[in-house]
């Protein structure tokens, strides 16, 4: 923490560690050397405590000489330093791959490494269509079986065939216990089997309806079985092989990974020769790594980094439309006013969504009426937002027997400390005093996913990612009452819930989550908010385009 | 070294090899250091768990309770918390670190590999400070109370007062994105290594020049310094046979300890530069509640200081004859 350290700390520090180390050794003649010596560091520090006032009024001077204006403006005009990397797209993520054993992860910068190596089941296109993979087609035979037809003549990176028996081995796999995956989505399969060499029955425990959504990313990634049996589970993660259309060459740890292409991929040969992911937990010096021609895409950028970036001479900010919605979650069971649906009305009233979005995310979000993005299956156009209409509010909150407000409190993660402090700015309007309180990332991950719901206090801000685009994934931890993040009790809602996620006809589900929608603007559990944009930082020679996961699949990447 | 006048400045005299006291020495320190990384363990083991639950962490939020008892009694924290101390603590005797939970591989290992890394950067910063700041102080001391005197000790004050963040950002800037010579980030060859390294080492500077400083103007001032001028010595073997010789006690102390800092403590330059090293490592353990790992890093940190702190205490004997191992 050396950094953080004060200087005066780091000196008092070891000014106690001399005594210290005097002790230890005072049963040897050693001692009286040191405690000589330790007299004199007394002198030194004195002496430099007294410099240090004269010093100082020379440090602001320096200080201001530092920063040269000319030296700090962006980009140089120009050839794109980029250009002489070759045919090779290096992109950065804010953390590493935690592990490339597709089956042993659960996070997103995984995710987006092991797409490359790996094929799924299923995929999602640039266009948000759930099409085939390394299934061709799919069809439900019965409530409880989903049947998939393979692709033919598909192989892994070492020519091990890419068959039915694979794909039920790595669904086993993904499954078994002794796996440890953190990987939830296929928790209903209890087998995956063979029918024949081009076609495998997957068996769930109950009517599963988005199976097929649920294997177009973690669930449904497809392993070698004779690799992983012949040298193990250890060097499999070290040394993926998978169908991809790129093959794993290295990985150095919180480094870079290298990937080259896979001239026999059955998609077609990649137009870029090697992808190198690199990990860049720093904004501000991946964006300068950008700028300088050291990386091509940088990946997860926040609005406040985008819009300090702008468009320079051969850089520009992509967006691709994002799933990612946001929300206030409300405790609704604690009683006080945040039992009353009036109040919770209320709020939703007071907020002027668009600005929020304009104001805090520089535009990089549309409104949402409910926890569901506009893009997900089942998502309802006729269902109005919250109008922002303070009178109104007003009205209600009176209705409520709160005329004058009320003081509450809104939690949220440090990283959206702008929003939460947005929010709490609009609710004042209408007299409800929204103290914020911020915590570290890891502390509110902590709290959120403890087993007490209140960890979080009365109202918290938080976001929710639904990768299957299927509306089930944006509800199913939030509203039936005994889910993990649920604060509302609502029967009708439960019983919702329980036909969307139990029944496999479209039409059925539709109208569920119409009605679940409907109820959702009524009794107001949340405070609905939006759903933000995936941004990334590109240079000019990158062409490139991702979905609404905003994954980085970089099959159809090329560079100019 | 015939033409020296006092003890002090005689040659480097190494222990012995065959020194019993050197033994006993060595010995007991050890004692006391497997003694301090005990109580570290104990210590480290009890924290690490009262900072939350690594299994909902590692869970997404929609993991169903079965779920969650399985990767439990998987990962063995179901087990009462005084079996897992003595599991862990057995683990330790035969340096086992355990398994981190979330790379699913022993922690030694996670730790090890990007041990290269963190060297290589302490190594380069260690660098920067000794060839900046030695020249610094013994320019300081030797024009004490000139306008070089406080210029220098303004800038080195400078250097120690930028945070990381700001010093590394400023470095990118101009080195790479504007200049165009040295790579921005990342770890690869030598060329990388020089932006981390001076940020990293520009903290550590100002300590070691400005005790330099101080020390060498305490000794230039003693006796034994006009008495070699009274003999007709050039000032330059002046300072360095007699002044530096004698002025580098308390500096090597100094470095000593700043070492184990640049080891542990280069989290931020780290974080700036997309550095792979055991400090981003550490910051990643605590995130993820990653228990073993936790306890790991902490070990190997009071490790290193054990260790340095050791090897300080045996190059007082060597750089002064006065001082013996007995």
């Amino acid at each position: 923490m050396r950094h953080i350290q004060p200087y005066d700390t780091a000196f008092h520090n070891m000014k106690r560690k001399m005594p210290d180390r005097a002790l230890s050794v005072t049963s040897f003649p050693l001692g009286a050397a040191l405690r000589e010596l330790r007299g004199r560091q007394r002198d030194v520090t004195e002496r430099i405590t007294m410099g240090r006032r004269e010093l100082l009024r020379f440090g602001g001077l320096a200080v201001a000489g530092i920063s040269v204006p000319g030296l700090l403006t962006a980009c140089k005009a120009g050839s794109n330093p980029a250009s002489k990397a070759g045919n090779v797209l290096r992109v950065t993520q804010p953390a590493d791959a935690t592990t490339l054993d597709p089956h042993k992860q659960g996070d997103l910068p995984s995710m987006n490494v092991l797409i490359n190596i790996f094929d799924t089941l299923t995929v999602r296109d640039v266009n948000d269509r759930l099409v085939g993979g390394i299934a061709e087609s799919w069809e439900s035979v019965s409530p409880t079986t989903w049947r998939f037809h393979l692709r033919s003549g598909v192989t892994f990176h070492n020519g091990e065939p890419c068959d039915a028996a694979a794909v039920a081995y790595s669904l086993q796999r993904l499954i078994d216990p002794a796996t440890k995956s953190p990987i939830v989505e296929l928790r209903f399969v209890t087998k995956a089997k063979v029918v024949d060499a081009r076609t495998v029955d997957v068996i769930t425990s109950q009517p599963d309806p988005i199976l097929p959504q649920k294997v177009s990313l973690f669930g449904g990634v497809i392993v070698p079985p004779k690799y992983i049996k012949e040298k193990g589970d250890a060097a499999f993660a070290a040394n993926p092989v998978g169908t991809g259309p790129y093959v794993f060459q290295s990985w150095q740890r919180d480094n870079q990974i290298v990937l080259k292409a896979n001239p026999k991929y059955w998609g077609g040969k990649p137009g870029v020769e090697q992808v190198t992911f690199k990990v860049m937990p720093d904004a501000a010096s991946s964006l300068a790594a950008l700028q300088s021609g050291g990386v091509d895409i940088v990946s997860q950028l926040s609005p406040d980094a985008a819009q300090q970036l702008g468009n320079g001479p051969g850089l520009k900010v992509v967006t691709s439309p994002g799933i990612r919605t946001f929300f206030v979650s409300i405790d609704t069971l604690s009683g006080g006013p945040l039992g009353k649906k009036e109040v919770r009305q209320a709020l939703n009233m007071a907020l002027d969504v668009p600005t929020l979005i304009k104001s805090v995310l520089n535009g990089a979000g549309q409104q949402t009426p409910t926890l569901i993005p506009h893009q997900s299956f089942g998502y309802d156009p006729s269902v109005q937002a919250f109008p922002y209409d303070l009178a109104k509010a007003k009205n209600l909150l009176a209705q409520a027997g709160y005329p004058n407000g009320f003081t509450t409190k809104l939690t949220a993660s440090a990283v959206d400390k702008d929003m939460a402090q947005a929010i709490s700015g609009q609710l004042a309007k209408i007299g409800v005093t929204a103290s914020v309180s911020i915590m570290d990332a890891a502390t509110f991950k902590q709290r959120l996913v403890s087993s007490n719901k209140q960890a979080l206090g009365p109202m918290y801000f938080t976001g929710n990612t639904g990768w299957t685009m299927d509306a089930e994934s944006n509800l199913q931890s939030f509203i039936r009452h005994d889910r993990r993040q649920s604060r509302w009790n609502n029967p009708q809602a439960d019983k919702l819930i329980d036909t969307e996620e139990g029944s496999v006809d479209s039409a059925t589900r539709k109208q569920a989550f119409t009605k679940l929608q409907q109820l959702l603007v009524d009794e107001a559990p949340f405070l609905f908010l939006y759903q933000a944009r995936s941004l990334f930082a590109v240079n000019d020679r990158v062409q490139w385009k991702t979905n609404s996961n905003g994954t980085l699949a970089m099959a159809s990447a090329k560079l100019t | 070294m015939s033409g020296d006048l006092t003890a002090r400045s005689g040659g480097l005299t190494l222990p012995r090899i065959g020194d019993r006291a050197l033994w006993s020495f060595v010995g007991r320190r050890i004692g006391h250091a497997v003694l301090v990384l005990f109580c570290v363990a104990t210590v480290s083991f009890f924290l690490v768990r009262i900072s939350g639950d690594p299994v909902r962490q590692m869970l997404p939020p929609d993991a169903t309770a079965a779920q969650e008892t399985a990767l439990r009694a998987q990962l063995g924290l179901d087990q009462p918390l005084l079996g897992q101390y003595v599991s862990y603590m057995t683990g330790l005797l035969h340096l086992d670190l355990g398994q981190s939970l979330f790379f699913h591989r022993p922690a030694f290992d996670v730790i090890a590999e990007r041990l290269p890394a963190t060297v290589t950067l302490a190594a380069g910063a260690l660098v920067v400070v000794l060839v900046v700041a030695i020249p610094a102080g013994v320019v300081s001391a030797l024009r004490r109370g000139t306008a070089t005197d406080t210029t220098v000790m303004a800038a080195v004050l400078v250097g120690q007062s930028a945070p990381a963040f700001f010093v590394g950002i400023l470095l990118i800037l101009v080195f790479a994105v504007n200049l165009q010579m040295l790579p921005a980030s990342g770890m690869g060859g030598i060329e990388n290594l020089v932006l981390p390294a001076v940020t990293l080492g520009l903290y550590s500077i100002a300590m070691v020049a400005r005790l330099l400083r101080s020390s060498l103007v305490d000794v230039l001032g003693e006796d034994y310094i006009r008495t070699a001028r009274a003999k007709g010595l050039t000032g330059w073997r002046i300072v360095t046979a007699h002044g530096l010789r004698n002025a580098s006690l308390p500096v090597v102390t100094v470095v000593g300890l700043e070492i184990g800092n640049l080891l542990g403590g280069a989290i931020l330059t780290e974080q700036v530069f997309a550095w792979p090293g055991v400090g981003r490592l550490t910051v990643e353990a605590v995130t993820y509640r990653d228990y073993p790992l936790m306890q790991a890093t902490v070990m190997f940190l009071a490790t290193v200081f054990v260790v340095v702190n050791l090897l300080v205490d045996l190059s007082y004997a060597a750089l002064d004859p006065r001082v013996r191992l007995s």
